[in-house]
């Protein structure tokens, strides 16, 4: 092909990816929707799920959002139980609750018993104007266990009022309406705290993204200072960039125009582009460069062929290896996972097409000229000096790296038995954020903030009506609220137990299931003709032999949920015996659930690429040594980045576990290229030492390169107010360093101690 | 609690007779009146089968026999549970005063073989768990209500009369009902209520009605509430009016007796 043509053929490349590029920014901006429902991130079909679905129908569970009212003086005065009743009537309401989702002590039923008979009525209607009447209310509450220390503060200075929220209902706006309907209530005394998991998952939802706007700017600038500095040119490192914004914009463009929504580790999607898009620019820039200074008289065209050729194999086989790899996240129960292992793999097939062809149109058309910075460099050999004087110390000083890398093994092995999964939401917040300070206000006042609810199903109708298994439930419940970061507990052995009580001239020695079932069924048949029915269904079934035990606990991280789980499973087996299955519900246990399948999809994935990786090497280069050698970083990767967050202690998370992914990305990529050039060298060579040197100059130096620009973008995230941002940032300057050092010294190393590739004469 | 006494079967049993209003020239508040001014018996005694079922198709089935008697002074009741096994027995009896003194009720559990006085300051609204409200159960006097004839319909072969009913009371749970009034019968064959945002929230229908000595009586009536995909069924049996229930049967030792 002519000059002429040639440049013509760039031109239309150039045409048709705009055109792609304008294509896909119209449907991103079109057809993108975010879905920040967490209940839409759960795998449907997964048992756990469906049971937990199930049952919060049965029993109506919602997740509460939880206002607190305070007043140090108490809340016993007129203004306070005002606000407590406007604030019910107000929520009540409102389109987004049915009235019987609001509690507080203005809906609260009284249940109270004489000797004559049993009352039920409410604690107050008008808000009484005499101290007599507000004493009143005060002796019913501390004398009524389901409303004490529940619904009113045992110190009697804080009100709460609960108002359960489906997750359909969430929204940007209902979250900032909720929040500044509650703070109108704010005066004359009265403190407002607003808290609860829709309050927690709310603030996270708006905080996150709003932080990675505030971020992401700051940390490509940074990117562009430095890729230009590594690259000494200002097209190669425009053109870079544009390669990882253009398959940033295909990827997220494809997803638009497939319907398939943005879900928050979607955002993961261009910090993987990024990671590996700038590398495969480097690569190709860094061949450029070595044949334009080795070849001064060449062209555009001689030049550009001759880096393809060069660069094809390795940067095909890479991409190749890291989209299977990423291909294999579809196996994942998870439909996020799924999603951002086929568009994360899409992106980066894009990013080796732009490469391949892209990169090689701009250089035939605008040229290319390796800086006079490089040049001179090149003939200083300050590179040269540099990268011979490093492969030749670390290869006299095997034993220290060999020694280095096994105590760094150790102590990623001793970290990883450390790694625990966290659930939770609050603790991606700062610890003096002022949403973590209201949680723990409320827990200190009250039974939780958090909830887990334990559904029992008996196949026997009537099952719960029989007092050996409330006796049963009410041990569970007494044994689990032992446990110090359990607060209360709720069920339908409470309302028997208190009715027992008010039944019996409310007696404390009748706090207790009634011993007979027939008087269990009496009482809740009373129950439910004087008191509110809706409140029954709530804890029991029409059949009972289905009931729903709420755990109030004072934390959503994952500690607290086992160490409560714990407790109850103990009792599985006792409940078993009397026929009756113990299952678990709430959006606090889908969330462990959810965690532990990401982690296993996650662990799965890193272990299938390591299981690819090794056997793809092992085929390209027709060498099980070489495919040994060749998982190393991957590998080192992996370990280390599970390693130290054991040993740091920073919980796997959604983001965190995803993280690793990036060894998957990185590790094979580096890996490749620099087996797959240290072979071209032996071919040259036959000698490993001179070979490895070559390769080190070469590939060393563009992953050095590579992993510098990375690091020092994501290093910027360090600044970031929310704390899961910054553990992203330090996590993927963790993994690029890892994949960097192991494969520049103990890969290194291993391919010229085992003379991989040597030919024998 | 303080209605449960109440109206209750009878409240239903009110939406009864009298064939002899003509049809000519009425008004919706004329209408609703002679609905609730439907004669009934001095004393009423039957069975009553009450159904419900929730939204997961579950049903509680409650079978309960009860006398009704009317005096100048008080209403007396008593309902005796015959069904499920376990509450077989327990009783509830309630007396309304005709001066306005808050109703007196008392209730007895066999397996705690106690009679106990029971009251509430009437936040129960729905009758027993059902879907039923007190006034639903024929409580409500029209005059709290405007009422407007909208139209004659024929539903079924049966010549109705479509009456809308708006409360004067702004607050109250339902912002509108329809009633389909059986013409010349003056029963409420069927009723759709509204929720405070216009929405369709309940709807009753009467399945089956008989004259009984002389009296025209519900025997069966469904009501469904589709805010909360719930139902009630109640019917009634071995119904018998005027037979002269002495005063006996309304006392706390009669309740122990358990029939």
């Amino acid at each position: 092909m002519n000059t002429k043509s040639l440049k013509l053929l760039s031109w239309l490349v150039i045409a048709l990816i705009t055109l792609g590029t304008v294509y896909f920014t119209i449907e991103m901006t079109q057809n993108a929707r975010m879905e920040t429902r967490l209940d839409e991130y759960m795998p449907k079909n997964h048992p756990d799920f469906i049971y937990s679905d199930q049952a919060e129908e049965w029993f109506n569970i919602k997740d509460g959002i939880l206002i607190a009212i305070e007043n140090p003086e108490g809340v016993y005065n007129q203004n306070t139980l005002q606000k407590i009743k406007d604030m019910t009537k107000q929520l009540q309401d409102m389109d987004e609750f049915e009235d019987n989702d609001v509690t507080s002590l203005y809906s609260a039923d009284n249940i109270t018993g004489s000797e004559a008979g049993m009352e039920v009525e409410s604690f107050y209607k008008k808000v009484p104007k005499t101290k007599d009447a507000l004493d009143k209310i005060r002796e019913n509450v501390k004398s009524n266990d389901m409303v004490y220390g529940r619904l009113i503060s045992e110190d009697e200075t804080v009100a709460l009022v609960v108002a359960g929220m489906a997750d359909s209902v969430f929204s940007e706006d209902f979250y900032n309406e909720i929040l500044s309907f509650s703070k109108s209530f704010e005066g004359d005394g009265d403190k407002i705290y607003v808290a609860g998991r829709p309050i927690v998952e709310g603030t996270m939802g708006l905080l996150g993204p709003a932080d990675m706007k505030r971020m992401v700017p700051l940390v490509l600038i940074v990117i562009v200072i430095v890729l230009g500095f590594v690259l000494r040119s200002f097209k190669a490192t425009v053109a870079t960039l544009l390669t990882v914004f253009i398959s940033s914009i295909w990827a997220f463009g494809l997803m638009a125009a497939t319907g398939i929504p943005i879900y928050s580790v979607s955002t993961m999607i261009p910090v993987m582009l990024i990671a590996i898009g700038v590398a495969y620019g480097i690569y190709f820039y860094n061949h450029l460069d070595h044949y334009l200074l080795a070849h001064v008289n060449s062209d555009r065209i001689l030049s550009t062929k001759h880096t393809l050729q060069m660069l094809w194999k390795p940067l095909s086989m890479a991409a190749a290896t890291t989209m299977i790899g990423f291909i294999s996240l579809l196996t994942s129960q998870v439909y996020p996972i799924k999603y951002f292992g086929l568009f994360t793999a899409f992106g980066i097939f894009v990013s080796y097409l732009l490469t391949m062809i892209l990169l090689p149109s701009f250089v035939i058309i605008f040229g290319y000229k390796p800086s006079k910075k490089i040049q001179g460099e090149t003939k200083k050999n300050n590179f040269k000096f540099f990268f011979n004087k490093l492969t030749l110390s670390l290869l006299s000083k095997k034993r220290t790296v060999y020694i280095t890398v096994l105590v760094v093994f150790i102590l990623s092995v001793i970290g990883l038995s450390q790694v625990w999964i966290n659930s939770s939401f609050l603790d991606k917040f700062e610890k003096d954020s002022d949403i973590v300070l209201t949680d723990q206000f409320v827990n200190s006042k009250f039974g939780g903030t958090s909830t887990l609810n334990v559904i029992l199903e008996a196949k026997e109708k009537d099952a719960f009506k029989q007092p050996e298994n409330l006796d049963l439930i009410d041990n569970m419940q007494s044994e689990t609220k032992k446990l110090n970061r359990v607060g209360n507990s709720f069920s339908l052995s409470d309302y028997l137990k208190r009715m027992n009580k008010v039944m019996n001239a409310d007696m404390v020695e009748y706090y207790k299931i009634p011993e007979n079932a027939d008087l269990v069924a009496q009482y809740l048949l009373l129950y439910e003709m004087s008191g509110d029915p809706e409140n029954l269904t709530k804890v029991v079934n029409y059949d009972y032999n289905k009931t729903n035990i709420t755990f109030q606990l004072k934390g959503d991280d994952s500690k607290t949920i086992n160490e409560a789980l714990a407790v109850i499973e103990g009792y599985k087996d006792e409940f078993a015996k009397n026929g009756i299955e113990l299952k678990y519900a709430g959006s606090g246990y889908k969330a462990l659930v959810f965690t532990d399948l990401i982690l296993e999809g996650q662990v799965m994935s890193i272990i299938m690429s390591l299981v690819l990786a090794l056997i793809i090497l092992t085929v390209l280069f027709k060498s099980f040594k070489a495919g040994l050698i060749g998982s190393i970083p991957v590998f080192l990767t992996a370990l280390i980045s599970f390693g130290v967050m054991g040993i740091l202690n920073i919980p796997l998370s959604t983001t965190t576990a995803l993280l690793s992914s990036i060894a998957i990305g990185i590790g094979i990529d580096y890996a490749i290229h620099f087996i797959q050039h240290y072979r071209e060298n032996m071919v040259q060579f036959n000698d490993p030492r001179q070979a490895v040197q070559a390769t080190m100059l070469q590939t060393g130096k563009a992953i050095l390169f590579n992993a510098v620009v990375v690091i020092s973008g994501f290093l910027v995230l360090l600044f970031s107010v929310f704390p899961p941002n910054r553990t992203l940032g330090a996590l993927v300057s963790l993994n690029m360093f890892t994949s960097l050092l192991g494969t520049l010294s103990l890969m290194m190393i291993l391919i010229v101690v085992n003379k991989l590739f040597l030919k024998k004469n | 609690m303080k209605r449960l006494n109440l109206v209750f079967v009878m409240a239903l049993v009110v939406a009864i007779t009298g064939m002899k209003y003509s049809a000519s020239n009425i008004g919706g508040a004329e209408i609703m009146q002679k609905v609730y001014d439907l004669p009934t018996g001095d004393d009423t005694q039957g069975e009553l089968t009450m159904t419900l079922v929730n939204k997961q198709g579950e049903q509680r089935v409650r079978k309960l026999k009860q006398y009704i008697k009317s005096g100048e002074e008080v209403d007396k009741k008593i309902m005796f549970f015959m069904a499920p096994a376990d509450v077989k027995g327990t009783s509830f009896m309630s007396w309304s005063y005709s001066d306005g003194r808050d109703d007196d009720q008392w209730i007895y559990l066999p397996a705690l073989k106690r009679t106990k006085r029971i009251s509430s300051d009437g936040k129960g609204d729905y009758f027993m768990g059902s879907d039923f409200t007190y006034d639903d159960l024929g409580d409500r006097h029209p005059s709290e209500d405007n009422h407007k004839l909208l139209r004659e319909e024929t539903i079924n072969g049966v010549k109705c009369y479509v009456v809308e009913s708006t409360p004067k009371d702004e607050d109250y749970m339902y912002s509108k009902t329809i009633t389909w009034v059986i013409k010349d019968v003056y029963i409420g064959l069927k009723r759709d209520f509204y929720d405070e945002d216009g929405k369709l929230m309940k709807s009753l229908q009467i399945n089956k009605y008989e004259k009984i000595q002389g009296f025209w009586t519900i025997l069966e009536t469904e009501m469904k509430n589709h805010s909360k995909n719930h139902k009630t069924k109640m019917s009634f049996s071995n119904v018998a009016i005027n037979k002269g229930i002495p005063d006996s049967k309304f006392t706390e030792r009669s309740m122990t007796l358990g029939k």
